[in-house]
């Protein structure tokens, strides 16, 4: 790791910790969230230089701490006032705070996840909101990894924290029984920075590893600071789970390669150790969610060697559980998968039906990728190619387009030998 | 001078007939001509379109707008994905007749309107 690596790496542990610092003080999130941004681009640009001067905490809130000052002068009265009505929250602090409050920088991470996943945004504007104000990533980077431009992110940046004031928020965890729903949010969250950088949901590249690797990061954090919360753990555990197989599930060029046909040797061994513990850690001693038995899921999946040697009665016991635990057609859809492995393709075939009445189903190439698939196995190669296609159209994914238009095209009828015009 | 590159042509109507040999060799033929155009600094913005099965249609009903389903028809005409360039008519002519040669779907070259006074 060279050093700035690890100046990035030591900014990025820093950055929730000063934001949390900086609003606690003075209860501006927005104007907070700008200055420590400036402050992380200073010490960017002077620590791989000059080196890490001994207390980088501490510059940062001097840094940042002035850049705000800086910023409120700047500003009309009409600004002002708002900084001193913003103050208010700060003197109500230890009445809403129970437990008479530590303010470990650690507490103050949690706290500002919890107010960039607020209910009132969008979730795409909660991604952003989190990746910069917890993750520390600049807005260029969070807009390079959503493939828009810097100018959208910047201001949907903008508008979020713009609307969690008005939201009134304060910079405190919610008290129970809204900590425990707002959690969900977090993980969801979470979940889904995990799956836009695993599975690009649009354009050429399969994988923005960049995403990943800071869900996962993200994800650590929250689980050492709720080590006792099932689902964080599990959420954990699943990332992990899955992320592992992420070099075997492209080929060269680009283009996906399904699980039963995955190079295995190429799996990442590390992390799927660390899934499993945290996993057998967790499972029986809190009730189960979603999440833990996504992971249990993809755990079986891990665990066999070849495709051929899975474990398919247990991953559809799993899927039963989850679906009465969270019932949903895209549970369905992979319950019809593991039911076709298990009893045969026109079970899994039977199931599928059931999905086709389905509103949430028709904007989704989901469903009909998986029924070309199963039928193809019941040998139906007509019916077959008529639903990769139809998948194929129905996708904005580049490489899950060409993965499906290439299976019907393989499925066609050698054409007896024509002219070179078709 | 900015030009627009239009292919046309859906998936769905054109895909159908083609061997996996030209479909492999029709999608590196374009990721080859596209990172092309990005290192020689020449590609302002390029997109490839969804199916147009999935699009929808906004038109002015009885004094409001209503979205409904399609176009469905002339799939075989409607717009599959998009190049802008940053290069004279004759170049975007030149990337346009690369693409065609190959493929044997029609493609339409269009300049970008600008907000300076030209010249």
């Amino acid at each position: 790791m060279n050093a700035e690596h690890q100046v990035e790496g030591l900014l990025r542990e820093l950055a929730p910790q000063v934001l949390g610092t900086l609003v606690r003080r003075h209860g501006q999130f927005g104007a907070c969230e700008d200055a420590v941004q400036e402050a992380l681009l200073a010490a960017a640009v002077q620590w791989p230089a000059e080196g890490v001067p001994d207390r980088p905490r501490s510059w940062l809130l001097t840094v940042a701490g002035r850049s705000l000052v800086d910023g409120w002068r700047a500003e009309s009265a009409r600004r002002r006032r708002e900084e001193s009505a913003a103050r208010d929250p700060a003197g109500r602090e230890q009445a809403a705070d129970p437990q008479g409050a530590s303010h470990r920088p650690a507490d103050d991470t949690l706290v500002l996840l919890f107010l960039c996943c607020h209910p009132a945004l969008s979730p795409p504007s909660q991604l952003a909101l989190t990746l910069r104000a917890v993750g520390g990533l600049t807005t260029a980077e969070i807009a390079a990894a959503f493939l828009v431009p810097e100018a959208t992110m910047a201001q949907r940046i903008s508008r979020a924290k713009q609307h969690v004031k008005n939201e009134g928020a304060r910079f405190e965890l919610p008290a129970q029984p809204e900590r425990t729903e707002r959690l969900g949010v977090v993980l969801h969250v979470l979940y889904l920075v995990f799956n836009e950088g695993y599975t690009t949901s649009s354009g050429p590249a399969l994988h923005r590893t960049d995403l990943t690797t800071e869900a996962i990061r993200l994800t650590r954090l929250l689980h050492r600071l709720l080590p006792g919360e099932g689902e964080v753990a599990g959420l954990l555990a699943l990332m992990l789970l899955t992320d592992a197989r992420r070099a075997a599930r492209t080929d060269a060029d680009g283009s996906i390669v399904p699980l039963a046909e995955q190079r295995r040797e190429l799996w990442n061994t590390t992390a799927i150790a660390e899934g499993q513990a945290l996993l057998t850690r967790t499972l029986g001693t809190v009730p189960v969610g979603p999440y833990q038995l996504q992971a249990a899921i993809a755990a079986v999946h891990d665990e066999a060697p070849t495709a051929e040697e899975t474990d398919w009665p247990q991953i559809l016991a799993l899927y039963e559980v989850l679906a009465q635990v969270a019932p949903g057609p895209v549970v369905t859809l992979s319950r019809a998968v593991a039911l076709a492995m298990v009893h045969g393709p026109k079970a899994g075939l039977a199931l599928l039906g059931t999905l086709d009445t389905d509103d949430r189903m028709t904007s989704t190439h989901r469903l009909e990728a998986v029924r070309a698939h199963l039928l193809e196995r019941a040998g139906d190669t007509t019916a077959a190619r008529e639903s990769y296609l139809k998948a194929a159209r129905m996708t904005a994914s580049v490489p899950e387009q060409r993965y499906l238009t290439l299976r019907a095209a393989k499925l066609r009828q050698p054409a007896p030998p024509a002219g070179p015009a078709s | 001078m900015k030009y627009m590159i239009m292919m046309f042509g859906g998936l769905g109507a054109t895909m159908q007939t083609r061997t996996p040999g030209w479909i492999t060799g029709m999608q590196d033929f374009m990721m080859k001509l596209d990172s092309e155009l990005k290192e020689a600094g020449e590609l302002v913005a390029g997109h490839g379109l969804a199916d147009p099965g999935q699009a929808k249609t906004v038109r002015f009903r009885n004094g409001a707008p209503v979205p409904t389903d399609g176009p469905f028809a002339e799939i075989k005409e409607s717009l599959a994905g998009y190049w802008i360039v940053e290069a004279g008519e004759d170049r975007a002519i030149e990337i346009a007749s690369r693409v065609v040669a190959y493929t044997e779907y029609p493609m339409e070259v269009r300049q970008v309107m600008h907000e300076s006074a030209d010249l």
